[in-house]
């Protein structure tokens, strides 16, 4: 306990120091001689000769509040199970700190979250507490070898791919981000060897050796993926082969194509012989008749996820983006009965004295998260993002529609800018569709509203 | 013997034309080239970029930190706070946009504006040199300068615009003025160019581009001044236009 306090007390201390020198920087000398520059107020980050030439720094404070309703689902009734709180309020520390030499550099974002919670509508209804997370969610270390070799080792959030409703070529991650920009991913441990082969191929081998900050309902197995990316003349593409401990190969590809000054096209996807995910069988063996299963692991069927995607951007700003996703490692009509089938059966003894209550709660949690992105197998999603509305306001509306089980998701997300370090921020979520749809399983709505500044 | 003679002065002729084109070409290509080294490097430019731009009444205001190398850059704003750590990255004409914390890069389409009224060409260096056919015009006076008048056309289409008219001081090598045409032959925007910087070549003082002042052609109120410092001419490696490589920075 004495130990966590003082990591605590230095974590804070470390960023009090680094905030307050680098916010007292002195400006950097100009290479070039400007005889006259006397319209340029810009006074750069950099400071004095040294080694302080090298740090930079970049501290963001978001506090925000949200509201949320759960579902009165059969895998939540009463929000019983999950107890998900109605109110939350928190405040969070975000300084990212850098050293970058030449050929060698160091991160680290240390993140500092303190949240208050209330419930309402659950077994907890009228309590509240407060919480406090301190944890580092990226740091790396990295080192450039002959100007075309790099490698490093650190906790990242790493993403790639051009689509926005999920990435399906990243065996890594299965949240890209987009849904809430404000709320971080959390980052996992890699080492990644990159080597620059010309300006248009990169070789990189990547190694997921922990899950860091991440959580698996099923636990982790290191993973290792060797990513190779072309880019050429208004278009690229990326194939990812990867190999995840105890599973068989999978092979993942992305490509984009600029057709115009306002048309993009791209398309990402992957293909695997299995998957860890659980899916719900007849089992007579369980109590309630029916078990999450992990029946894909090896199976030697192929299994795919194909995303396609349009972009059209307007003269006057807004772009409009269409996808399409196929995704056949969701479940098919006959697996989705069965899925919600056991959380009807499973709730009902949620409140069972032991051992019933035990595997009731067992398998409601891994509905909760059966280790799949998306449920079923077929979305398609509409995006309009207008940026710099004024000079200040971003706004992004995003429906994603299940085709499977005809629920909907609507995703409103606004940004005002107040002056040049105050944004407020909006991020919605309103679910549409019967209590038996993959999105109205957990939440009915959800919206934040907060502030955030940048020092 | 008379067919002899005239094929002969025929050819002399032939010859002394071509060797003229050539001559003219080649001494187009130089003031070209000249101008262009106050404008850039093409293995390699660092510079800070401040863009002013006034639109429809509105002002706005960035201050990036740009690695350039050919037609690709790394754009890091940096200024003002509520936009710094955002990345621009163009490669080959593909570009993406990333924001702190968000950390996965999002492909934009050349249209998606996020610097006022320049082209993202305009932050990288020039090669009109290279990347443009010149015929050349009769000269013309600009301010008081005395100035060489090109008409460019794209000679490929990687370049940032379709076809300029650009005006070069006949006493300073330095392109001081230009017009942009559309694909149709508009004229959709003009610029003028300051040299109040210096740079060290070959241990030898140069002007070097401190500000570019864009105006929109048909609305002429709408302004973007770009400001040009701390410009360093250095090889910049291919991993900084590396996607992978970007969300370690």
């Amino acid at each position: 306990m004495a130990h966590c306090r003082l990591t605590r007390i230095l974590l804070l201390f470390f960023c009090l120091i680094l905030s307050c020198g680098f916010s007292h920087a002195e400006p950097l000398i100009a290479q070039t001689e400007p005889l006259h520059n006397e319209e340029s107020h810009y006074d750069p980050v950099d400071i004095s000769p040294g080694i302080s030439d090298h740090f930079h720094v970049l501290f963001k404070t978001l506090t925000f509040a949200t509201t949320q309703k759960a579902s009165d689902s059969k895998l939540n009734p009463d929000n019983t199970f999950l107890q998900i709180p109605r109110y939350t309020i928190e405040g969070e520390l975000r300084p990212d700190f850098s050293l970058n030499f030449d050929s060698f550099q160091l991160s680290a974002k240390p993140r500092v979250n303190v949240a208050w919670k209330r419930w309402e509508d659950s077994p907890k209804d009228g309590e509240d507490n407060i919480n406090d997370d301190w944890y580092v969610n990226e740091w790396l270390a990295s080192l450039r070898f002959f100007n075309r070799l790099y490698l490093s080792y650190g906790r990242e959030n790493l993403q790639w791919g051009p689509s926005y409703l999920l990435s399906p070529s990243n065996p890594f991650f299965r949240d890209n981000g987009q849904s809430n920009p404000k709320r971080e991913v959390p980052g996992m441990d890699f080492g990644r060897l990159v080597w620059i082969i010309n300006p248009h191929w990169t070789v990189s081998a990547i190694a997921n050796t922990d899950e860091g900050r991440q959580e698996f309902a099923n636990g982790f197995d290191p993973t290792y993926a060797l990513k190779l990316d072309f880019t050429g003349y208004k278009k690229y593409f990326s194939l990812i082969g990867s190999k995840r401990e105890g599973n068989q190969e999978r092979l993942g590809a992305f490509a984009g194509w600029t057709a115009s000054d306002a048309i993009m096209l791209y398309t990402e996807g992957s293909i695997g012989k299995s998957s860890n995910a659980l899916y719900p069988e007849q089992d007579l063996s369980s109590p309630f008749g029916i078990a999450m299963t992990e029946k894909k692991k090896n199976d030697n069927s192929f299994e795919k996820s194909l995303l396609v995607g349009i972009s059209y951007t307007l003269e006057m700003g807004p772009t409009f983006t269409v996808e399409y996703l196929y995704n056949s490692f969701g479940y098919d009509d006959q697996e989705n009965t069965l899925y919600y089938q056991l959380q009807q059966r499973a709730s009902a003894f949620l409140t069972s004295p032991p051992p019933l209550g035990a595997v009731s709660r067992e398998a409601l949690g891994q509905c909760t998260d059966p280790g799949l992105r998306f449920l079923r197998q077929n979305y398609l999603m509409a995006q309009y993002l207008h940026s710099h509305i004024h000079n200040k306001l971003n706004l992004t509306f995003r429906y994603i529609h299940n085709l499977d089980d005809h629920g909907g998701q609507f995703i409103p997300i606004a940004e005002l800018d107040i002056g040049d370090h105050f944004q407020l921020f909006f991020v919605g979520s309103m679910n549409i569709g019967s209590k038996d749809t993959e999105f109205k399983r957990f939440i009915d709505h959800y919206a934040m509203l907060g502030l955030e500044y940048t020092f | 013997m008379r067919l002899k003679i005239s094929l002969f002065f025929i050819t002399v002729v032939v010859l002394i034309a071509t060797g003229s084109v050539s001559f003219a070409e080649q001494s187009s290509k130089e003031i070209l080239q000249n101008a262009d080294r106050a404008r850039g490097n093409l293995d390699g430019v660092k510079w800070i970029v401040q863009i002013v731009s006034h639109e429809d009444s509105r002002v706005q205001e960035r201050v990036l930190e740009v690695q350039a190398k050919g037609y690709d850059f790394l754009a890091i704003l940096a200024d003002p706070a509520k936009v710094k750590g955002q990345k621009l990255l163009m490669k080959d004409r593909n570009m993406w946009f990333m924001k702190p914390g968000l950390r996965k890069p999002v492909p934009i389409s050349p249209r998606q504006k996020l610097i006022g009224g320049a082209a993202y060409g305009d932050i990288a260096a020039t090669n009109y040199a290279g990347d443009y056919d010149a015929t050349v015009l009769p000269d013309e006076t600009v301010a008081g300068e005395s100035c060489y008048v090109f008409d460019l056309k794209a000679a490929h289409k990687r370049t940032t615009y379709d076809r300029i008219i650009y005006w070069v001081s006949k006493q300073r090598l330095v392109g001081i003025k230009a017009e942009f045409f559309t694909v149709s032959g508009k004229l959709f925007k003009k610029a003028v160019f300051e040299y109040k910087n210096k740079i060290m070549i070959d241990n030898n003082p140069n002007p070097f581009i401190s500000k570019m002042i864009i105006s929109d052609a048909l609305l002429s109120e709408n302004v973007t001044i770009m400001t040009f410092s701390q410009s360093r001419l250095e090889t910049i490696t291919d991993g900084i236009f590396d996607l992978n490589l970007l969300m370690m920075r």
